[in-house]
């Protein structure tokens, strides 16, 4: 018996179908992973990224380091 | 936690050398398109030369253009910011001029070796197996050199874009191997080890993630670093592009099979294609949206500053190209749109609008930083702004005319159910004067990129005598800490926790084997089933290999690029059967190594053409097309009935055929005695209709020979070895 044979067996069609589902399911993941309140100063530094060229250390660093 | 500080300086100079390489290609790709657009309405300006067919020069102009133009921008983004976003020099300067080096040779052996015929006849993925190595090793090149500077970093947090480079230099990686794998004949002309169906699943998968991994993401990274410095705000919203970015790398990569809509591919992968597809419309608009918003409160400054200009319009193509992407995708659509213009326009929109002016956006907020001076003329870069727009609304807009006109000409029925334009040539008259249009929108644009390098050249010339090195401080990064302290996660709880991304943020190997996973696991998932699933591609008893001949015919096919514009696909489609014949099933590819489907119809479809026309027909049409066809825009093919046919080597393709599996038997022997008997039969059926004498030994046999096979192998009764096949021949009707 060949692998085609054993794989032509498993009605692989549907593995789309739930690879659908899983790649939603990792959207929504992120979704929720976005709107965490407690990420936002996080995010706010890191949108000025490339506003800095070069380091200035922030207030809030050696604090956030612990 | 005081850390002491780290001096450091960016490597500049490597940027300026890919910088101005961006612009001398971006004028050579865009001239090579412009000849090309020339050559379809002016035929007798390829003199003759196999040089100069379009067959020829559209992979060029491609290549160009992708690989070379929008490749070097790419890569001084890359250079440029993320040196300044991970607070690093590169990792090693010896890598980055190896790798600045390496690509420009590559590009070099590329312009020279498509024009001779040295093609492996997939599109986009043309070069030939030794340039194909050369590029895997450049790639592994510069990864080494991208990801050595992210481990070196004195930025924790890795920036949004960033991770589009990370995406693209993986994916790019994954893609460029395994479309390319191939059993090499010699120096010059390997063979896909995929065949038919296959090939075409994997060159779409390729090609179409070529266009996401190469053109979308690197460029997405380019805006998220270049518009925030040109407004000087930080991006709109940086939840967005966090999002933007997980959507594309899911998403994207399942989208390849929509390029095959209502071809021999099985059903429910070109569905799958068509959903991820339109799920696409919802990243990319947010990341139109975040790139335009960035402007908030600053759009007074877009008057008067060209780079914006250029960002502005760029971003809102990306917008377009994106939104248009999805529909072309959507099956009944494309049933219209394939094969026309429909989708030339589309990708010249987003390879002039979006990929061109961001390219020249970044090139003129780059030049003054880089060159240490002003800009040489702001004048003449908002000129460059208007010519450039003007010429991509002069070539995108006739074009989208053209496609919809051909499309609806080729599916038009008179009241007696017969075709309204049963000759293809009047569907291909009424587009000639729209490509004039074409050729006036491609000199405008032409014209703004050369306008484009002679400023940053004169830019360039102002620069001072020794460039300021400065020295930049930063603390170096500790070992890192794994943020707070751990949360219990209850249930699903953990799926609201922030950790596990923001760890990946700065894990920069965890983000970058996930970003991995993530395609690769999608391109498995798409890939295996057709491979694996018998029913996927039905065999059908009749179908035969190609004799030995009809092989060497089918590489001269290659070598012109016939495939550029003759498609061998007849979709089920009444007035695809009713032009063409029988529509086209997936076993009757089984031994297409590399499959010939083709992607537009400039001129018919070819999978019927076998036996349509006697072999004089052929012989009369490649030398003179006009003499068959008088208002063909077909170019000449004289050199076919001098150039000798390399008899000699058709033995060792026929054996690299048998190694990829193709049932030889007899042939793997004699393949070159084969070959001649069959060539003296047909030089001497070519002379009884009244032919010329002596061509036995020319090209025009073989390929003759190739296109008078071409589709017929259904009609034939099956052959008797085929029996034991005959099971599960469910695609032959």
């Amino acid at each position: 018996m060949k692998l085609s044979d054993i794989m032509g067996a498993m009605a692989l069609s549907t593995y789309a179908e739930i690879a659908l589902v899983i790649f939603f399911a990792i959207f929504v993941g992120v979704l929720i992973h976005i709107f965490r309140r407690d990420l936002r100063p996080e995010f706010e530094r890191a949108g000025h990224l490339p506003l800095e060229d070069d380091f200035r250390p922030e207030p809030g660093d050696a604090k956030e380091n612990g | 936690m005081a850390t002491a500080l780290e001096k450091f300086r960016y490597d500049d100079d490597i940027v300026r050398k890919f910088t101005l390489a961006t612009l001398i290609w971006g004028v050579v790709g865009t001239l090579a398109g412009l000849y090309v657009a020339l050559i379809l309405v002016m035929p007798s300006l390829s003199f003759g030369l196999p040089y100069l067919t379009f067959g020829r020069l559209r992979p060029l102009h491609t290549n160009a253009a992708i690989f070379a133009f929008a490749g070097n921008a790419v890569f001084a983004a890359v250079y440029y910011s993320s040196q300044r976003l991970l607070k690093a020099r590169m990792f090693n300067d010896a890598l980055s001029r190896a790798h600045f080096w390496g690509w420009q040779l590559i590009i070099v052996a590329a312009a020279l070796t498509l024009p001779l015929g040295i093609t492996s006849g997939k599109e986009y993925a043309e070069l030939e197996w030794p340039i194909d190595l050369a590029i895997a090793v450049v790639w592994v090149i510069f990864a080494v050199n991208f990801f050595g500077t992210i481990a070196k970093r004195r930025e924790r947090h890795i920036y949004v874009a960033i991770w589009f480079y990370i995406a693209t230099v993986i994916t790019v990686a994954v893609l460029h191997i395994f479309n390319s794998l191939a059993i090499p004949a010699s120096a010059t002309r390997s063979y896909s080890i995929y065949a038919g169906v296959q090939d075409a699943f994997m060159q779409w998968w390729y090609g179409h993630n070529a266009v996401a991994f190469f053109l979308t993401t690197p460029f997405l990274g380019l805006m998220y670093y270049f518009m925030p410095k040109a407004a000087n705000r930080p991006v709109f919203s940086y939840r967005l592009s966090i999002l933007h970015f997980w959507s594309l790398v899911f998403m994207y990569i399942w989208a390849g099979p929509h390029h095959l809509h209502y071809t021999a591919l099985p059903e429910w992968a070109s569905t799958l294609g068509m959903i991820f597809s339109v799920m696409l419309w919802m990243p990319s608009w947010g990341g139109m949206i975040n790139g335009l918003m960035t402007l908030r409160g600053a759009w007074n400054k877009v008057a008067e500053e060209p780079v914006l200009k250029f960002f502005v319009v760029g971003i809102t193509f990306y917008g377009m190209s994106t939104f248009e992407g999805p529909l072309l995708s959507v099956k009944s659509v494309n049933a219209l749109s394939h094969y026309t213009d429909w989708t030339i326009a589309h990708a010249h929109a987003g390879a002039l609008g979006w990929n061109g002016m961001m390219t020249f956006g970044m090139a003129y907020w780059l030049a003054p930083k880089l060159f240490q001076t002003e800009l040489w003329s702001k004048k003449l870069a908002n000129a460059h702004f208007w010519i450039g727009t003007l010429g991509i609304l002069l070539y995108i807009v006739p074009i989208y005319a053209a496609g919809v006109t051909q499309g609806l000409m080729w599916r038009a029925f008179d009241e007696t159910g017969r075709l309204a334009y049963p000759d293809f040539v009047e569907t291909v008259m009424r587009l000639v004067p729209m490509y004039w249009v074409r050729v006036a929108g491609g000199t405008l644009f032409v014209a703004g990129a050369v306008i484009g390098l002679v400023n940053v050249i004169m830019t360039w010339k102002a620069r001072p005598a020794t460039y300021a090195d400065p020295e930049h401080e930063a603390p170096a990064l500790g070992v890192f800490e794994e943020g707070s302290p751990k949360h219990e996660a209850k249930g699903f709880a953990w799926l609201a926790r922030a950790d596990f991304h923001r760890a990946w943020e700065r894990k920069a190997l965890k983000f970058s084997v996930l970003t991995a996973l993530a395609v690769i696991v999608a391109s498995l998932f798409e890939i295996i089933p057709t491979f694996l699933v018998r029913s996927n591609v039905p065999s059908i008893s009749s179908v035969a290999p190609y004799t030995p001949l009809e092989l060497a015919g089918r590489d001269v096919y290659l070598e012109d690029g016939c495939y550029n514009c003759h498609s061998q696909m007849v979709r089920p489609i009444r007035a695809e059967t009713e032009r063409y014949g029988e529509y086209s099933k997936p076993g009757e590819f089984v031994y297409d190594h590399p499959f010939q489907w083709g992607s537009r119809r400039i001129g018919p479809d070819l999978h019927r053409v076998g036996g349509k026309y006697p072999h004089l027909w052929h012989v009369r049409h490649m030398e003179d097309p006009r003499s068959t066809t008088p208002q063909s825009i077909m170019p000449p093919y004289p050199w076919l009935l001098k150039e000798d046919t390399d008899f000699a080597g058709i033995q060792k393709r026929v054996d690299v055929m048998a190694m990829l599996g193709v049932p030889y038997g007899d042939a793997v022997n004699k393949a070159e005695a084969l070959a001649r008997e069959q060539a003296k039969q047909i030089a001497a059926e070519i002379q009884a209709q009244g032919g010329p004498a002596g061509l036995e030994g020319k090209k025009i046999v073989a390929l003759t020979a190739y296109l008078q096979r071409l589709g017929t192998d259904i009609k034939k009764a099956p052959a008797a070895e085929g029996g034991q096949r005959q099971a599960t021949a469910s695609g032959a009707h």
